[in-house]
C-alpha cells in the first residue's frame, strides 16, 4: 500500500488527524453496518455453543418471568377489584326516631360529598318489603303490627381501598342520626390488601432478580471472555481499547436479555392459558366470567426492554472488569 | 522517535533482562537488534510497545513517556505502532483477510477503505491469494508474512519486528526487507530484532548488539556501503 504516497513531515500529527477523520467520516449507515456485523458475530458465537446458550437464555427468561407474573397477577387483582367496586358498600342504619323525610334528606346530603360515589335511602317499609321478598316470609310479615326494621342509607364509596373506607365509616359514625355503620366490604378490603402484598413481593422479587441477572449474565460473560482471552490479548496489543474489546460481549448480553424477555412473555402466555382453563371452572361457580389477562403489548415490551437493559448493563460491567484484567 | 536513557528491566522473578540501555533511533531510521537468545531483544521491543514498564531509566517513544502512561494512552500509543510478534499472535478463528484488517477495524476505518488497504498490504507480502484461508492452514513463513502485513497495514510511525524472517527463505526475507525499507523511506522508524547475520550484513543497517541485557555495541552504517 501507498506508504510512499504519504508526505510525512511530522508523522505524529497527521496520523492522529487521520485516525479521527476515519472515525468521523463514518456515516450513520456505516455505523449501523458495523454494529450489525458485531451483533451477527455475537449471535453466531451464541449458536456455536447452543446448549450453554440455551441454559443461560432460559435462566434469564425465568428470572424475568417471576416478577413479571407477580405484577401481572396484581394488575389482574386490581381489575378484579375495580369490577367489584359497586359491592364495596357501607350501610348506615338510622335511629328509629328518624322520619322518612329526614332519612331521604340525609341521603341526599351525603351524595354531595366527593368521597361518596352513590347513596340511596331505604325506608323501613321498603326494607320490610325487600326482606319479605328475599326471605319468602311475606305472609308472615303481614301479620305483624309494627315494623321492626330501621331506615337505612346504602352508600358506595368513591375509593374502595380499606383505609379510605375505614376513614369514611368513622366519619359517618359521627353523624347525629346514624345508629350503626356496617361496612360490607371486608372481603374486598382483604383482596386489596392481598393485592398490595403481591405488589410488594413483586418489588422485592424484582430487586432479587436484577441482582440474579447480574450474576448469571456476568458469569456467562466471564466464561466467554476466558474462552477468547487470546483474541482480546491481540486486540489490546494492536491498540484496541477495553471498550472496543468489550463490544462483542455487550451484544452477547443484549441478545440474552432480548431473547430471555421474549421467552418470558411466551412462557407467561402459556402459563396464563393453562390457568385460565382451570379458572373458568372456578369462576363459573361464582357466576363470573372473570379471566386472567396476559401482559398486554406494553407490559410485554417492558419486560423485554427491561431484560435487555439489565442484561446489557451486567455484560458491560462484567466485560470491562474481566477485560481490564487481561494485560499483555 | 525512540529514546532509551539508562533503561533497565527487571522481571518480577528477579531476572534482569535489560540493564542500563541507552540509545536513540530517529525517524526514518532502520535499526537491527541482535544478540544471543535471551539477550533481551524481545524485552526491549515489549518496553516500546508498553507491554512491560521499565524498572528504571527513561523511555520515550513517539513522544510518549512510557514510564508513566495511562490505559487510554497505551491503547492510542499502540495504534501508532506496527508490530510483528515473535509468536505471530494471529487470531485462529479469523481469516487472513480479517486478521490483517483488525488494526483498521480498531481505528474505525470504513470497510471499503479498509479493504483496499488490506489487499495492498497482502500484496506486498505476496499473500493476496490466501486472504480467505485461516492461519492454521498456512505454513510458518506464510503466517509470519500475515503478521507483517498486519503490522504495516495501518501505516504506523514505528514498526517493531521480532524475528520477522525467522521462518522465511532468503528470497522472501529480502522481499520483506524491501517492504520495510519502503516504509523507512517515508520516515517510519524501524526496529527489527533478528538473528539472521547474513541478512543484517547484506542490508548494511545500523545494528544494536545486546549481550546478557547489556548494550554491547551500536554499529552505525559502514561508510563504504
Ligand atoms: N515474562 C518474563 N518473566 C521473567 N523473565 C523473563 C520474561 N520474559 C523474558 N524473561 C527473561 O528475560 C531474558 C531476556 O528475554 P528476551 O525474551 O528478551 O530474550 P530474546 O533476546 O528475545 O531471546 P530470543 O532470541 O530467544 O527471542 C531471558 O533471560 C528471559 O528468561
Ligand atoms: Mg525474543
Amino acid at each position: 500500500m501507498s506508504a510512499t504516497k504519504r508526505g510525512n513531515d511530522n508523522p505524529n500529527q497527521p496520523r492522529l488527524n487521520r485516525n479521527t477523520r476515519a472515525g468521523q467520516s463514518e456515516s450513520f449507515g456505516d455505523l449501523v453496518k458495523l454494529h450489525r456485523r458485531f451483533a451477527r458475530g455475537s449471535a453466531i458465537r451464541l449458536l456455536q455453543t447452543p446448549a450453554s446458550s440455551l441454559v443461560t437464555l432460559f435462566v434469564v427468561a425465568v428470572a424475568l418471568l417471576l416478577p413479571a407474573l407477580m405484577f401481572g397477577l396484581n394488575s389482574n387483582l386490581a381489575s378484579l377489584l375495580a369490577g367489584f367496586q359497586d359491592s364495596a358498600q357501607i350501610t348506615l342504619y338510622l335511629q328509629d326516631s328518624v322520619s322518612e323525610a329526614d332519612g331521604q334528606k340525609v341521603s341526599d346530603d351525603l351524595l354531595t360529598r366527593n368521597d361518596i360515589e352513590d347513596a340511596y335511602y331505604v325506608s323501613p317499609s321498603q326494607a320490610l318489603d325487600e326482606f319479605g321478598a328475599s326471605s319468602g316470609l311475606e305472609g308472615l310479615l303481614i301479620e305483624m303490627t309494627a315494623n321492626p326494621l330501621p331506615g337505612a342509607i346504602v352508600l358506595t364509596p368513591s375509593d374502595v381501598s380499606s383505609s379510605a373506607v375505614d376513614e369514611l365509616a368513622r366519619q359517618l359514625q359521627e353523624l347525629s342520626l346514624v345508629d350503626v355503620v356496617q361496612v360490607d366490604s371486608l372481603w374486598l378490603q382483604r383482596l386489596a390488601a392481598i393485592s398490595n402484598l403481591v405488589n410488594a413481593i413483586g418489588s422485592v422479587l424484582s430487586v432479587i432478580v436484577i441482582l440474579g441477572l447480574f450474576f448469571v449474565v456476568g458469569n456467562t460473560i466471564k466464561l466467554a471472555i476466558e474462552n477468547r482471552k487470546a483474541e482480546i490479548l491481540v486486540i489490546k496489543l494492536l491498540g484496541g481499547s477495553d471498550m472496543y474489546a468489550a463490544r462483542p460481549f455487550l451484544y452477547t448480553g443484549l441478545l440474552y436479555g432480548l431473547g430471555g424477555g421474549i421467552l418470558a412473555t411466551l412462557l407467561q402466555g402459556i402459563i396464563l392459558a393453562t390457568f385460565n382453563s382451570n379458572l373458568e371452572v372456578l369462576m363459573r361457580l361464582y357466576q363470573s366470567d372473570f379471566q386472567l389477562r396476559g401482559f398486554g403489548l406494553m407490559s410485554s415490551l417492558l419486560v423485554i426492554v427491561a431484560g435487555a437493559a439489565i442484561s446489557w448493563t451486567a455484560a458491560l460491567m462484567a466485560s470491562l472488569r474481566h477485560i481490564r484484567a487481561i494485560d499483555p | 522517535m525512540i529514546k532509551f536513557d539508562n533503561v533497565s528491566k527487571r522481571y518480577a522473578d528477579g531476572q534482569e533482562a535489560l540493564s542500563g540501555i541507552s540509545f536513540e533511533v530517529s525517524r526514518g531510521e532502520f535499526a537491527f537488534i541482535t544478540g544471543h537468545s535471551g539477550a533481551g531483544k524481545s524485552t526491549l521491543l515489549k518496553l516500546i510497545l508498553a507491554m512491560e514498564t521499565p524498572s528504571s531509566g527513561q523511555l520515550i517513544a513517539n513522544g510518549v513517556n512510557l514510564n508513566r502512561v495511562s490505559k487510554t494512552q497505551i491503547a492510542h500509543h499502540r495504534r501508532q505502532i506496527g508490530t510483528v510478534f515473535q509468536d505471530h499472535q494471529l487470531l485462529r478463528d479469523r481469516s487472513v483477510y480479517e486478521n490483517v484488517a483488525l488494526p483498521l477495524e480498531i481505528c474505525g476505518y470504513q470497510p471499503n477503505d479498509a479493504a483496499r488497504r488490506v489487499r495492498a498490504a497482502l500484496d506486498k507480502v505476496g499473500l493476496l491469494n490466501k486472504e480467505k484461508n485461516f492461519p492454521e492452514a498456512l505454513s510458518g513463513g506464510e503466517q509470519q508474512r500475515v503478521g507483517i502485513a498486519r503490522a504495516v497495514v495501518n501505516r504506523p510511525s514505528i514498526i517493531l519486528a521480532d524475528e520477522p524472517t525467522g521462518n522465511l527463505d532468503p528470497e522472501l526475507s529480502a522481499e520483506v526487507m524491501k517492504v520495510f525499507q519502503q516504509f523507512q523511506s517515508v520516515g517510519v522508524c524501524l526496529l527489527v530484532a533478528s538473528h539472521d547475520a547474513a541478512l543484517i550484513e547484506r542490508l548494511n543497517c545500523r545494528t544494536i548488539v545486546l549481550e546478557g541485557g547489556k548494550l554491547l555495541a551500536d554499529q552505525k552504517l559502514r561508510p563504504h556501503a
